[in-house]
């Protein structure tokens, strides 16, 4: 949860100023956290997750101006997100209570699919040097672009290419080694 | 449609958006319901003598006991407007505005000694006064249901009985230049009992009227 409440926020606030990259990857990944959340609720089955998944990404856009960005981003998200969900379940005609604050459980990671992949690209990454692992993680995983990450470690956009391309071939030679 | 596709077509759409004024638009749906209001009651009732009325303190009382309640709701209203809005301490003006109107009204019963209690409870138009005050609530509801669909409460039952404290508020303000009654106790029983029949309403519309 940490830091990701600030990096969401300033996505939303860049996107309602008009950045389009900005407002993309906000959105792609609240949909990836919706989709973990909706599965927990609904069942990973589901035929309904992805629908409510869109539904609250719509709201998400069409409300944009009502967001004040002088409050939090996350629990304006999950506020969306439980209304649509209370929606779905009276429509469907059962009656469900869905608590009030419960910000944290639709950001959490708990797909222990996704939590092992990402202990075993801890492991992997953390062979690196800091400095190499940081610019790695800024591209390959938060999805910063190669110029602002290269920004973000303060050197220029071909170092941190050449960088991030010796981290890949070196990862790929570890693992290669593991598997052998 | 694929959730990617749909995320590419959301983003292409950005252009900068200018946040919403919840409060400006409040405001204004407040205040033209409120002249309609006025409008409603000169046509229907008409006024009581004004110029008497302001140089007592019962009109004032009348007057701030149902304004602190329509503000109430007004703040209420604008904090529901918004997903994840709480109410909060906004619940707190309004019992700071019953509480008074209780202590005048217990201080005015018990000067009045059993005999004289009933005037005081009854007035002459307790049979009328709170259905009255719900009509006249309804022009402010009408208008806060308006904006408040423009926005995106996502409690929808509670912003509803939000819009109607505030037109109840509103609605018995307006009430109070027509009706002559001056005791505390007719005030915070009939007057109260509107208010409180426009927000119980203003939630059971509002549940259904809020959707989007």
């Amino acid at each position: 949860m940490t830091g990701l409440e600030p990096r969401l926020k300033a996505l939303m606030v860049a996107g309602l100023a008009g950045d389009a990259a900005a407002y993309a990857r906000l959105l792609a990944e609240l949909g990836g956290y919706l989709r973990a959340h909706f599965r927990r609720k609904l069942g990973a089955g589901s035929a309904d997750v992805e629908d409510l998944v869109q539904e609250t990404l719509i709201a998400v856009h069409i409300k944009r101006a009502v967001y004040d960005r002088g409050q939090p981003f996350t629990p304006w998200a999950y506020a969306i997100a439980r209304y649509k969900l209370l929606d779905h379940y009276r429509k469907a005609g059962a009656r469900h209570h869905v608590p009030l604050d419960e910000v944290a459980e639709l950001f959490a990671n708990e797909n222990p699919e996704e939590g092992a992949v990402r202990r075993d690209v801890d492991t992997l990454l953390s062979r690196l040097p800091a400095r190499q692992q940081r610019l790695m993680r800024d591209v390959k995983l938060t999805g910063f672009s190669m110029e602002e990450a290269a920004a973000r470690g303060g050197m220029s956009v071909s170092a941190a290419k050449v960088s991030v391309h010796r981290g890949m071939k070196r990862l790929e030679s570890e693992v290669g080694d593991e598997d052998r | 449609m694929k959730t990617a596709e749909l995320i590419s077509a959301l983003a292409a759409d950005v252009s900068p958006v200018k946040p919403e004024a919840v409060m400006g638009r409040m405001a204004g749906a407040s205040i033209l319901g409120a002249i309609v209001t006025g409008v409603v009651l000169v046509a229907w009732l008409g006024l009581r003598p004004l110029g008497d009325a302001v140089q007592t303190s019962a009109f004032w009382m009348k007057a701030g006991y149902t304004l602190a309640l329509a503000v109430a709701g007004f703040l209420l209203a604008c904090r529901l407007a918004r997903p994840g809005g709480r109410v909060g301490f906004v619940l707190l003006i309004a019992l700071l505005a019953v509480v008074p109107m209780v202590v005048l009204s217990a201080i005015e019963l018990a000067r009045a000694g059993p005999g004289g209690m009933r005037p005081l409870w009854m007035g002459d138009s307790a049979s009328v006064c709170s259905l009255r005050i719900l009509a006249l609530s309804i022009p402010v509801y009408l208008g806060a249901i308006v904006v408040l669909r423009r926005l995106a409460p996502t409690r929808l039952a509670i912003a509803g009985a939000a819009a109607g404290l505030l037109a109840g508020g509103v609605g018995a303000s307006v009430y109070g230049l027509y009706c002559e009654e001056t005791a505390a106790t007719f005030v915070v029983t009939w007057y109260t009992l509107g208010i409180a029949a426009s927000s119980a309403l203003g939630a059971l519309v509002g549940a259904r009227a809020l959707r989007w």
